[in-house]
């Protein structure tokens, strides 16, 4: 197991040496899988690729008929203009079939490509909402979204670029060099000459180009953040009257930012008039050579002509090749992060024979029975724990960060699986329950309640339509919470936006709480459920729990001994193991690890005035 | 202020214009050029050597445009990105003048985009504007020129160009067309990346209510957007690329029929065909630049304005001109009958307070949040500007202090604890940089965050943020405080300054801070009781007034609701240890 323990127990010297571990991507596999996608549209691949042969045809074919005019018309001066509008009206059916194939194939190949980088990317989501919670806790969420977006928006353009680009302008060049040999062999094996030249310059100074690339987009995006940053901290900043100073470190940046665009920008200059001019040289050339032997009456002055408009052409097609050789890389990049997120299998699985537990049926029993587990090999967390826990009745767990109180509700969630003893609801072990099931049975209440962008009936109801509305209003009556949302804009159709920002703490968390309820769980755990609140509002919220949680069996994980103190029993944990339990009073009485607990915050005061 | 920064560059975009004109009049001598070599050529008068001339003649034309356009084309682009580093450094200068009153009303994204995008467009818009234009006219111009200097009828030229006259038509009509809808495609690639965030951010929720299926739709239409906007702009961007190049086609199509005719009838030679035929050609692309430039200029007029309507914005809190700079050593704060709204709402923050604030004194402030605490600090600080005569310090009114004297001698702490990504000694010593390690480390002891920062692999010189460590919420909290008491100025305000602190750690940092504070004035706001109680003056607001006012047993002692809060909080104590264990 490379499992690490969450984010929120590791110390942040660890927390830097957290990178994406994921297996070394088989390059060679990963592209079959990526072709794997491709493969259902072969045939209309092949339609992209007639589309594109058409279209260059009746583009390369102009030219050639400008040569036939000169050379078999205007040159011979009969006065044949019948021809000559033939010629003409020839020219305009190829101009409106490369028109149209041009069109075609441009539409084509960017439905095909999106419908598959549509389909990979939702299969992605779906494969990495499959994951168990071990890899989010290794795996950074910023990178995960940088597969789903960016790496497949690069798929994207190896569509519509590179693709695109590699039938082309390869196709082009194939077909000008076609065309040139059969207008005159000679002549073009001279201009084949300049190729190699012309590619090799081309890319040297791309390698070179991505290079300054590279450089002003990382200076950009320091500029940026730095701006972004002292504009949200402008406050701090008047405050301390530190304008000037972060004056200078802003064109600091900017100043950075600025010579690696003048150098990009150079470079870029540079690249392509040498293009430019490697263009009138090669024309210089077919001038000189042509021109000789047309003197020479070798060839007709049609076919220079001819050689003069093709070799011009000839740039462009090499230029955009090799511009695609950057993307290219990036896409073989992407496409071995993707794949090799692909290649990683869920660590928590349904079993193969599950087993259902009718929800209304189960009373709520819990059993943690000889319990080892821990988030890295060798390293346990949680040693031989044992506890057995009635059906409605209510647990109070404390003790001091890393005692185990979030493994064991993790574990009881099946975030993680235990390494030995078992977890039984009503004597079934949890590992043999659909996930689905064991979810819906046991509802958990977080620190920091999540919010989804959407109304607050779709929050509450978790966007399930077949909630009714109704349901979601008697929820909120429930736990209180009607007022409040009453209070709002729009009332339960107020939109969230940003998680719930605008939005008390205490609000959102009122609204988690009428989403159990729409939910139904048998089990409820609350997890530091009220932390956070100011005192007000943690008054309301403490009224809204001991609603919630009648007639369910609870867990309450909390930080204030207030919220504890009413449960049947409480638990104090400390290193792993179960250190102390049983009421208030009962521990109190231990005179243990609970009672200078709860001295400290108590007895504070005494010691002071007393 | 555009057009300033062009007339004092004035001469050096002369130059580059010089030279890009240069380069395009030669560039239009090699239609002519290769003209007067077929007509030599066919009539046989060509020597070897004159073809030798005549290919070196036009590698020196291609040679020569190269090198004079191109360096036309990096002088306007450099400083097109000159005029971008200037109007950075200006906007920028120009937000650190703006009070808060400004950034309430406008969010950082929105101040980004012009910074970015506006200065972008504009930038854009001048080299590109500028090099194009040139670009074309000249090239137009001349071909224009060349074509009637030969012996080309005029009539013909004009007939045969008639088609490409349309390009930048219909340039100017896709192009704003296209745009929209890129921008649309953009954004919805934003909608899809932050839908994976909320989704890959809310994991632990959506598996916990099994809602697999309904994120994955919710995310799938989000995707299926994004393919909807990109069909539809394919299908505009693809009938544009695709029309062009037609109407080239057109051009030539009407070269061939005309002037094929013209040529066999000898009216014209076959010379002048051809180099008909290549100024057609050449003609295309300066047609459509000119297209391109009118839609970067309607861009960039609006960004133009944009960014003039920011730089007009007036600072509102100003130094008056009687403002001095003035110590606050030994100086005692009074306010008096001091009632105060914010802009646009619609009940006063503060309604008729008074309150005195002696060196060596602690006033306590508590309240609910909204209750006014926070409005008072900014006024204290200038960041709203109080009623005149309300706010005095060591006699004089607050307005008539520098900014500079006010804002140096008064150490804040605000509630969040925002952090710079730097390092953390530079956070710590945020009000003088240069500040010694051992003054940094002294005030990281007194915020209780010595240890925490000393575990840390390169402990003080730790850089925070993206890529560097990211500190817990008291760990942000502790630092901020140690950024505010480091300045050991004249007065301290903190904010709710210790909320994410844990009990015992509160009380080591206030018993600190009582024992550094002998002497100067110190305001503690909080909504804790155990922050503030041992200050010599507690006052309790509400809705703005101060409904309590008295030391803690005072006001223990009397109904109210500091006995009330005092019960709420305290009852059944709380937790203390967990935090600083390890």
């Amino acid at each position: 197991m490379q499992n690490r323990p969450p984010a929120d127990q590791r110390s942040a010297a660890e927390q830097r040496t957290v990178s994406d571990q994921r297996p070394p991507a088989d390059q060679k596999a990963a592209f079959r899988a990526f072709f794997g996608y491709i493969r259902p549209h072969r045939l209309s691949f092949l339609l992209v690729f007639c589309c594109t042969v058409l279209a260059i045809a009746a583009d390369l074919a102009q030219p050639y008929l400008v040569k036939v005019a000169i050379d078999d018309n205007i040159l011979k001066g009969r006065d044949d203009y019948g021809t000559l509008l033939v010629i003409c009206a020839i020219y305009l059916g190829l101009a409106l079939a490369g028109f149209l194939f041009t069109y075609l194939q441009n539409n084509l190949l960017q439905y095909l490509g999106q419908n598959i980088i549509g389909r990979i990317r939702k299969d992605l989501f779906a494969h990495i909402g499959k994951q168990s919670m071990s890899f989010f806790d290794r795996m950074p969420a910023g990178s995960l979204i940088t597969n789903v977006s960016s790496d497949t928006e690069t798929l994207n353009q190896f569509f519509s670029q590179v693709l695109l680009s590699l039938v082309r302008d390869g196709l082009t060049l194939i077909f000008i060099i076609a065309i040139m040999f059969q207008l005159d062999v000679t002549l073009t094996l001279y201009c084949l000459i300049l190729l190699p030249v012309i590619a090799l310059i081309a890319i040297g100074f791309r390698t070179y180009m991505r290079k300054t690339y590279q450089i002003s987009r990382a200076a950009l995006s320091r500029l940026i953040a730095f701006a972004a940053e002292n504009l949200a901290g402008m406050n701090l900043i008047q405050a301390f009257h530190q304008e000037r100073e972060q004056q200078n470190r802003f064109t600091d940046n900017n100043r950075t930012y600025l010579r690696a665009n003048l150098r990009e920008i150079r470079t870029n200059v540079l690249f392509n008039r040498s293009f430019d001019i490697l263009g009138s040289l090669s024309i210089a050339l077919v001038t000189w050579l042509g021109g000789v032997a047309v003197f020479n009456s070798a060839i007709e002055f049609g076919v220079l002509y001819a050689f003069i408009t093709y070799i011009r052409q000839f740039f462009q097609p090499i230029s955009t090749i090799t511009s695609q050789w950057n993307t290219l890389q990036s896409t073989t990049v992407s496409v071995g992060r993707i794949w090799s997120l692909f290649a990683v299998k869920p660590e928590i699985e349904d079993a193969a024979e599950t087993r259902m537990l009718e929800r209304e049926k189960v009373a709520g029993r819990i059993d943690f029975n000889h319990v080892r587990f821990g988030y890295q090999a060798g390293v346990p967390v949680l040693h031989d724990l044992d506890l057995h826990i009635a059906p409605g009745e209510m647990i109070g767990i404390v003790g001091t960060t890393g005692a185990g109180k979030s493994s064991l509700i993790s574990l009881l969630c099946r975030f993680y699986d235990v390494w030995e003893g078992d977890i039984r609801i009503d004597g079934t072990d949890i590992r043999t329950l659909p996930q689905s099931s064991l979810h819906r049975l046991v509802g958990l209440v977080q620190q920091e309640p999540y919010l989804y962008s959407g109304s607050i009936v779709d929050n509450i109801r978790m966007f399930d339509e077949e909630i009714t509305r109704e349901e979601v209003i008697r929820a909120c009556k429930f736990v209180g919470a009607d007022d409040l949302i009453g209070r709002l804009k729009d009332g339960y159709h107020t939109m969230l936006s940003e998680r719930g920002s605008g939005l008390s703490a205490g609000e959102r968390q009122m609204i988690s709480f009428a989403r159990i309820i729409v939910f139904k769980p048998k089990i409820l755990i609350l997890d530091e459920a009220t932390a956070n609140l100011d005192s007000y509002t943690e008054h309301l919220i403490q009224r809204a729990l001991r609603v919630v949680s009648r007639e369910r069996t609870t867990l309450v994980i909390a930080h204030r001994l207030s919220t504890v103190m009413r449960a049947n029993r409480i638990i104090v944990m400390s290193g792993g193991r179960i250190v102390e339990s049983g009421s208030h009073a009962e521990l109190l009485e231990q005179h243990g690890y609970y009672e200078e607990l709860y001295l400290h915050s108590q007895g504070r005061e005494e010691r002071e005035t007393g | 202020m555009l057009r300033d920064y062009i007339k004092s560059k004035w001469h050096v975009y002369g130059f580059a214009i010089l030279l890009i004109a240069a380069g395009n009049a030669i560039q239009s001598y090699y239609p002519r050029l290769l003209g007067s070599f077929t007509d030599r050529l066919q009539q046989g008068k060509l020597s070897h050597d004159a073809i030798v001339d005549y290919s070196l003649a036009l590698l020196a034309v291609g040679v020569a445009f190269g090198v004079l356009a191109g360096a036309g084309q990096y002088v306007v682009m450099r400083l097109g990105r000159l005029y971008e580093f200037d109007m950075r450094k200006k906007l920028f200068a120009h937000f650190t003048t703006l009070s808060e009153r400004f950034y309430s009303k406008n969010g950082v994204g929105k101040l980004l985009s012009y910074v970015m995008n506006d200065v972008t467009a504009v930038r854009e818009s001048i080299s590109m504007g500028i090099n194009q234009t040139t670009n074309a006219t000249i090239l137009i111009l001349s071909a224009m020129v060349m074509m009637t200097l030969s012996d080309i009828p005029l009539r013909l030229v004009l007939v045969c160009v008639l088609p490409l006259l349309l390009i930048p038509w219909i340039v100017t009509r896709f192009g704003p067309v296209i745009r929209k809808r890129s921008l649309n495609v953009q954004d919805s690639l934003g909608k899809m990346t932050e839908s994976a965030e909320e989704q890959f951010g809310g994991i632990r929720v959506t598996k916990k209510f099994a809602a697999e299926a309904t994120m994955n739709r919710r995310f799938g239409e989000t995707v299926d957007r994004i393919r909807d906007n990109q069909l539809r702009l394919v299908r505009v961007s693809s009938l544009f690329q695709a029309i062009i190049p037609f109407l080239g086609a057109l051009s030539m199509i009407v070269t061939i029929a005309y002037g094929g005719y013209l040529t066999i009838r000898h009216t014209i030679s076959l010379g002048n065909f051809v180099e008909l035929t290549l100024y057609i050609r050449m003609m295309v692309a300066p047609l459509q630049q000119i297209g391109n430039v009118i839609n970067t200029m309607q861009r960039s007029r609006a960004s133009l304005e944009r960014i003039g309507d920011l730089m007009a914005v007036e600072p509102d809190i100003r130094e008056s001109k009687s403002a001095r700079h003035r110590s606050l050593e030994e100086a005692s704060v009074s306010i008096r009958g001091l009632s105060f709204a914010y802009p646009d709402a619609e009940r006063p923050s503060l309604r008729d307070i008074s309150l005195d604030i002696a060196p060596g004194r602690t006033l306590g402030i508590l309240g609910k949040t909204g209750s006014g605490k926070t409005t008072l600090v900014k006024l204290l600080l200038r960041a709203y500007d109080p009623p005149a005569g309300t706010i005095r310090i060591a006699g004089a009114d607050i307005r008539d202090f520098t900014l500079e004297s006010l804002r140096a001698q008064i150490a804040y702490v605000p509630q969040e604890g925002f952090l710079f990504s730097t390092t953390i000694r530079d956070n710590i010593a945020f009000y003088k940089r240069d500040t010694e390690l051992p003054t940094v480390e002294k005030a990281a002891r007194q915020a209780q965050i010595y240890g925490s920062i000393a575990e840390l692999p390169e402990s003080f010189d730790t850089r925070l943020g993206e890529r560097g460590v990211t500190l817990s919420g008291g760990q942000r909290q502790r630092t901020g405080l140690a950024r505010g008491l480091i300045k050991d100025a004249p007065i301290l305000i903190m904010d709710d300054s210790v909320s994410a602190v844990d009990a015992v750690t509160e009380k080591r940092i206030i018993d600190g801070i009582r024992k550094a504070r002998k002497g100067k004035a110190t305001i503690i706001i909080a909504h804790r009781i155990s922050a503030l109680k041992h200050a010599d003056e507690i006052v309790v607001m509400d809705e703005g007034r101060i409904v309590q006012r008295g030391t803690h047993k005072e006001l223990l002692a009397q109904a109210g609701l500091y006995a009330t809060l005092h019960a709420i909080q305290e009852e059944g104590g709380r937790e203390d240890a967990e935090p600083t264990a390890r």
